[in-house]
Order: C-alpha cells, then structure tokens, then sequence
C-alpha cells in the first residue's frame, strides 16, 4: 500500500538578510490511510514549515531538498494546475489560529463552500447542501453559515475550519494546533470530533501540536521535533512515559498530570525553588469579594449576570487559581478585582477596607494590585526598550526615587539577569518567555502585595512554561506575594496554586484546596472540566487502521 | 462531554459588548457633524474678518465718494455693527438659509453658489471617480509584486505627478495639446443645439480641467491602496485560500482586494470633500465656472459674505462626506456593525 503521506529527507532553509536558516532538516516520516500521527514541537521547532512544505505553501525565499510524496506523488515535480488541483482536494490543513485562517469579511458558508466548487463543480445550491451537512458534522447548526467568523466564539471558528478542511474529503488532514487557545472542554470536543473521523472514513491525520497530553490522547505514533530535526519517534504511549531525548521529557514535564505528587508544587524549572519557609494558615486576607455581582445588559436589552454573587479571598503568602472555561465570567471577575469593571452590588475589599472609588485612591489601589496579561507581545510597546517599559509604571505613580535602581531591581526579581543587559533590548529581541518575563518586571517595579495574572503562560511555548509559572511559586514564597492566577488550565493550578476556585456560569461553584478540589471534586462542573483533560490512558488512544 | 458549547457561547457575558443599536449610532456620528458644522461657520465668520483690504475701498475704487456715501454704504452693509453682533446677524441668516448679499454683485450669496455647485460636481465628480479606478487598480499591482518593475516605475510617476503644483500641470497640458481641447470655460461661446451635441461640448470642455486634477490626485488613491494591501499580503486567510487551491488571481480579488479595501473606502470619501476644496486652482486656471472661480473672484474685494458662503459649504461637504464615510463603513464592514 502506497503510503497516503511521505516525507523523504526532506529539507526547507531560508534565505533572510541575516543569511540562510534551516528550519527543517532530514525528516522521514509516513502516514497510512487511518492512522494518525503526532509531530510535537514548540515554535521554532519547523513543525508549521512541514505543514506548509506538503502543500507546497513555503513563501519563495524557502529552498526546499528532499521529496514529499502525497499518495505517491512528487509534490515538489508537479505542475502548477495539477497543484492547484490537488490543493485541498487530495491534502487539507486545518490551520493554526482559525481566528486568522479566516476571511473576516466573508460568511463562513461562503468560505467552506469556495473549495467545493472549485474543486467538485457543485452548483450553489448543491455546495450549500453540502456545507450545512459539513456544519452538522462538527456539531454546527446550518444558520451559522450566514456568520461572520467575528461572530463565533473561538471554538466555533475552529470547527469552521475543520468542516472547511473536510469539504472535499480529502484523504489526508493535516491539522496545525487545532486545539491551541481553546478551553478544555471545547478542545475535548474537537479532540473527539476529529478521532470519529479518522475512525469513520479511514482518512490520515497528521496531528501537530505542542502539547504533548493531546496527541497521547490522539495519536499511534508521535514524533518530536527540536530545531528542525526529528529528535524522537516511536510509539505514542512509549514516547510520554519513556522520553529519551531531553526536548521530549522537558515537553513531557511541561503539562503535569493532575494528581501526580512529583509535579505538585513543581513546575518544570531549571532554577531550583527556594525551600518553603513557615507558614501562617491565617495570614491575613489581602483581597476579597463580597456578594459581588456584575451584570451586563446583552443586545435585546435584559440583564446578563456575568458574574452573579461572588464570594472569594486571596490572603497574603497564597496564589488562588480560578479556573472554568471561557465564557464562565472569570475574567469579568478579574477585571472588577481590579476595579477596571463597576460592580452592580457587591464589593470589593483590599486589606480589610472597601476599595477606594475616587480617581487617586484607585491608582494607589491598582499599584498594590498588579496586573500581567495574558499575550507578552500585546502587552509590550513595541517601540519601547524593556528599561521603558518596566519604567513607565513607577514614573505613572510617581515614584521616582532611583529610578533606574526600581527598574534593575525588578529586572532581577523576574529573573532577568544580568539586567543590565536587557534594559536596552526591545520586544521582538527578546524570546516569548523573556517579553512575559518584562511585564512581569513591570508589575513587580511598583512593589505590589496581589499580582492578577490572566492566563499568565497560555500563549507561551511549552519548555517556558515551566518556566514562568516558578518565577510566580518563587515570588511567592520568597516575597510573600499574594496572586490570583486566571486559568483553564488544572495542570497549572495543580502546579503552583494553594486554592482553587471552580467558576462556572458566573458563579464559583466550588473553592477549596488544590488536592480537595482537584482529586475529591464534589460539583459536576469540576467534574467535567477534570474528565476533560486529555489523558493518556491505552483505551483512550484511536485504533490504528 | 455532554455541555454544548454553542448554547454557551451564545450566553456569553465576557465576550458580550454593551450593543449600540444602529439608530443610536447613526444618532451620535450625524451629532458629531452637526456639532463640526458649527465650528466650521463661527470659524469661517471670524478667519475671513482677519483678511487685509478693506471691501469698501474695493466697491468705491472707481467712484469717487464722500465720507457721508462710506458711512450710508457701511450702515446698510452692516459693517458699522460690533464684529459679535455681526456674526449674530449672519448665524440667524444661515440658520434661514440666507448667507447675505454679495457686496460686489448685490445678489444673493445663496443664489450665486447655487449656480456654481454643478460645474464644480461635474468636475471633480468625474476626475474621482477615474483617479479612484485608476489609483485602486495601479495599487493592486504595485501592492501584488512588491518590488517590482511595474511597482517601482508607476509608484514613481504617482509621487512625480502627486508633488505637481495644479496650474503647472494645467498649463503644460495646454501647451501639449495645442490647442485641440478649449482652454476656457465649460461651453462654447455659441452652444450646438440639442442635448447630445451640448453633452459633447460640455465634455470636450472638461477634459483638460479634469485630466490636471485627475493626475493630480490618483497618487493618494494608488498609495493608500497600495499600502493597505500591502499589509493584508501576509495575512493567514491568504494562505487559507491558496491552500485551497485558488489561482493568485482568485485569492487577490476574493480575499485580498476586498479586506485591504475598507481602510481606503473612508480615505475616498474623506479626500471627496478635499478635493473639491482644492479646485481653486484648477478652475481659475480654466475658467471653469465652478465654486473655485467663484473664490477666486471674491478673492480680490474681499467679496466677504460670498467667500463665507463658499467656505461653509466647502467645509460641510468635507464633513458630510466623512459621515458618509463612516456611515458606509458600517455597512460593508461585517466587524464594525457587531460593535
């Protein structure tokens, strides 16, 4: 049987103003019709320049060596209108990112039908059966045809994609982080959807991502790439409990295991973690709501309760993870913390007095209160150096008793060191961990006593994940910082979190200790978001053929 | 997992945007006009009060007049009045629809503009709507190869003909065409019968005056265009539809022209308004009975309630085209009308 995808020593360098790049360098691999396979690799790894090599997408400055045959076809021989022609028909991508991968000026039916009747000769009536067909496939319903892809939520434009991918049923799919920036429970639908169709009609799926758990949960056969090699391949199972080469075990380590007591209060970090010093389970409670509602009036009018009675302490010495999928209202929540949102009844108290309403008392309150963003790039001016940048803050409050020692100082308690050598430096210098490192350093200069992080490593490659969440533990234990971490991620609360608050609907229905409300979950909710998680078990994994 | 996340979507509050309804929004951009309107006429008054040259010593340079003929002549102009009492006088005349009397012809502002609006739409009607097809279609190509021959040379003639002063332009297209196209005016002096015959008159007056200001002002339209392409050019939903095996010409005119077009639609309508603005010149050089020549003219009393007249209209249709703008934004954008 003629493997349906085969990649033959395949190269791709780059020619840039800085010289050549290779990004991808000798890699085999090879796809059977029903068989899934995993490439895991963080970004930088080549694993977007393979995808793109396949359907022969690199830009013209990409010199490509080594064959990639698609059912036994030389793609880099074939001619531009047998391309184009294969193009979705034969090979589809579900790319990275559907936020972007789409048209935003057009519906999405327009969009999933355009491959149809180019490719198939459909009528306009016989493609829009189809796509409402494809639309019911990943549980849409046809209306949505007419949206617009800013009118559906993020896992909704992810499954546009994927019914888009599937239009001309194609033999291979070739999906690029499907389920990155998802929730857990939505990623678990798009998980399940795309195993029934690899199950159902037999097609191959080249499964990419960086987040080693998925493709447990997906694949037969993974392999890992670092650098534009392939470091390891293997069997799926073998490959997460037995890592060989150092990249995997750091990508294995990177998303812990819920309940396992080796990763609980041990992100993966290379610095060691300072010892936990005494103590005091009654520390005092820096950061409360009380009864606090936020409610929002929705496009016919009537009243939303985003968030609907919320009762919620943050003491000092504690980081409290608040978790729940999007849409729960916890960034709602966040936001009134901080005093950014009015709260319609309720309120909020910091250090045992309600939080000020007037202009200068909230700028004082927002300095104790920092908050860290989700996306380091969005966060940071571009144009301004990183001494700028972690400076403006102290300048904005007017603390500018030695300025560049605040800043130096901040540098170094983020971890940034020698600081000297950074302050000069402007974003796009520095790598994804170093930017969330700097917003960091930003808060840190006004000396706050609760850091606010919403979602603080979601948009973070996976090795500098570890990273960043035990500069938060370190923080923590060392200066007895108080935080509240945002997330839809139990792995990181499991990770660095003392509490967990279980938000759903706009209402916490669970709050707690990490180990009792992660390992006992006593609310359905908790539940689902638990059994959500993709886990590695043997009978999770799809049949192979 | 049995949640469905459609319906949880749809109750979404974090992503819930307080919604203006599309009156309010109408509502507030035509507030937002008006309330630049009425900036435009208290500036207008008071900026052409500050213009050298006394309009009386204007209107009497042939006569000779007495003190007792300057100060019944300033009465009944109303220039004995305080400057606030005046500018009272003439907001309750607007408001009206009255925008004085010429001092030089003693005719009605009103009533002069009026016959002056159609040349003036006609002309630079006619010379935006080709500089927009010409500078969108040249800025699709130069955009599409980046770098190229056609990019490099026709960037080049737009910068060379955009930094062209308009009556330089207008002469040298006089002298190079010789004669073959009339110089002055929109009609002849003797008129053909007929409507078609009058047409091809009217248009063979046009093409010199219209030709200046299209090659004047086709380079913003290119460059706009050009650069706003450029940006979408790297876009993910390009490489979506190339994947999908469009030909490039597809995924240009589906999926790149129309992105990269909403920035450049508010710079048309915007730039509408100033180019009508900016036919002074092009007018005078051609003598084209338009608003410009009629500026022009007043230009040399000071003709003051008839240059008042002409700068808020010219203002008001600056604005009123930026809400048009705005307005049509909303419709062909699919993002801002969510908002």
């Amino acid at each position: 049987m003629t493997p349906l995808l085969e990649l033959q020593d395949l190269g791709v360098t780059y020619r840039t103003a800085g010289g050549e790049v290779e990004a991808v360098r000798g890699v085999d691999l090879a796809l059977e019709p029903g068989e899934t396979v995993g490439i895991a690799g963080e970004s930088g790894s080549g694993k977007s320049t393979v995808v793109a090599s396949v359907l022969r997408l690199l830009p013209k400055s990409a010199k490509v060596t080594g064959r990639v045959l698609l059912d036994g076809e030389d793609v880099g021989a074939m001619r531009w209108g047998r391309l184009r022609a294969a193009r979705w028909s034969e090979a589809s991508v579900v790319f990275q990112g559907a936020m972007h991968a789409l048209n935003p000026v057009r519906r999405v039916g327009k969009q999933i039908a355009e491959p149809l009747r180019l490719h198939t000769g459909a009528s306009a009536a016989e493609a829009e059966a189809r796509v409402h067909e494809l639309l019911a496939q990943v549980d849409l319903s046809a209306a949505k045809a007419k949206a617009y892809p800013h009118e559906l939520s993020g896992g909704q434009k992810q499954r546009v994609m994927i019914a888009m991918a599937l239009a001309c049923a194609p033999q291979l799919v070739i999906a690029d982080e499907p389920t990155t920036a998802l929730d857990v429970i939505v990623q678990a639908q798009v998980l399940d959807l795309l195993g029934r169709l690899v199950e159902e009609r037999g097609i191959g799926l080249v499964f990419i991502t960086h987040d080693l758990s998925v493709l447990a949960a997906t694949c037969s056969r993974i392999a890992v790439m670092y650098q534009g090699l392939i470091v390891e391949t293997g069997n799926a199972k073998e490959v997460i409990t037995a890592p060989r080469h150092e990249h995997t075990k750091a990508l294995a380590a990177a998303f812990p295991e819920v309940g396992d007591p080796v990763s609980r209060y041990a992100p993966a970090t290379a610095e060691p973690l300072p010892e936990e010093g005494e103590r005091d389970p009654q520390s005092p409670v820096l950061l409360s709501a009380r009864e606090l509602r936020v409610h929002f009036r929705d496009r016919a009018g009537s009243a939303v309760a985003a968030v609907g009675g919320v009762d919620l302490d943050v003491r000092r010495d504690e980081i409290v993870a608040l978790v729940g999928q999007s849409g729960s209202g916890k960034t709602t929540l966040a936001r009134t913390l901080l005093g950014l949102q009015k709260p319609t009844a309720g309120g909020v108290y910091y250090d045992g007095g309600p939080v000020p309403t007037s202009a200068s008392g909230l700028r004082d309150y927002r300095r104790r209160v920092q908050l860290v963003l989700q996306d380091p790039n969005s966060a940071l001016n571009p144009r301004h150096t990183v001494y700028e940048s972690v400076a403006e803050g102290p300048r904005i409050h007017g603390l500018d008793a030695d300025e560049p020692g605040t800043v130096v100082a901040a540098l170094e308690a983020a971890e940034l060191r020698p600081a000297e050598q950074y302050l000069t430096r402007l974003p796009h210098e520095l790598s994804g961990g170093q930017r969330q490192r700097v917003v960091i350093a930003g808060a840190l200069a006004l000396n706050p006593s609760v850091l606010v992080a919403d979602e603080p490593v979601a948009s973070l490659d996976a090795s500098v994940r570890g990273e960043i969440l035990g500069l938060l533990l370190r923080l923590r234990r060392q200066l007895g910082l108080a935080g509240l971490v945002i997330t839809h991620d139990l792995g990181l609360a499991w990770n660095i979190a003392d509490r967990v608050a279980v938000m759903y609907r706009g209402e916490l229905v669970e709050v707690g200790p990490v180990e009792q409300v992660l390992l006992e979950p006593r609310h359905d909710y908790t539940r689902a978001l638990l059994a959500a998680m993709p886990s590695p078990e043997p009978d999770d994994v799809w049949p192979a053929g | 997992m049995t949640t469905s996340p459609t319906e949880q979507h749809a109750a979404d509050p974090d992503e819930r945007r307080s919604g203006t309804s599309t009156v309010r929004y109408v509502a507030g951009k035509v507030g937002g006009a008006l309330v630049s309107l009425v900036f435009v006429v208290a500036l207008g008054f008071f900026l052409f009060r500050m213009i050298p040259g006394d309009p009386l010593v204007t209107m009497t340079r042939e006569r000779p007049t007495g003190p007792e003929q300057l100060a019944h002549l300033r009465e009944r102009l109303g220039l004995d009045q305080p400057v606030w009492q005046q500018f009272l006088d003439y907001v309750g005349g607007l408001v009206q629809g009255d925008f004085g009397t010429s001092y030089m012809h003693r005719r009605p502002v009103a009533e002069m503009i009026a016959e002056r609006v159609a040349p003036t739409l006609l002309l630079v009607g006619t010379a935006t709507v080709l500089a927009v097809l010409l500078g969108l279609w040249l800025g699709v190509r130069a955009a599409w190869r980046r770098g190229g021959m056609f990019d490099r040379t026709q960037t080049g003639i737009a910068l060379a003909l955009w930094s062209m002063p308009q009556f330089w332009l207008g002469l040298l297209l006089l002298i190079a065409t010789q004669g073959v196209f009339p110089s002055r005016g929109m009609t002849s002096v003797d008129p053909p019968d007929g409507f078609a015959l009058q047409a091809l008159d009217v248009g063979w007056h046009l093409t010199l005056p219209c030709l200046t200001l299209l090659l004047v002002i086709y380079a913003q339209y290119m460059l706009v265009m050009r650069s706003s392409l450029l940006e979408e050019m790297g876009a993910d939903y390009l490489r979506t539809a190339r994947a999908k095996g469009l030909r490039d010409d597809l995924v240009r005119r589906r999926h790149a022209v129309p992105n990269a077009l909403l920035p450049t639609m508010t710079l048309i309508f915007l730039q509408f308004g100033m180019v009508v603005s900016g036919t002074v010149t092009v007018e005078a050089v051609f003598s084209w009975p338009g608003l410009g020549l009629l500026t022009y003219e007043s230009l040399r009393g000071p003709d003051l309630p008839v240059l008042q007249g002409v700068f808020v209209i010219l203002a008001g249709s600056v604005i009123v085209m930026n809400l048009v703008a705005d307005l049509l934004y909303r419709v062909v954008d699919p993002r801002v009308r969510a908002s």
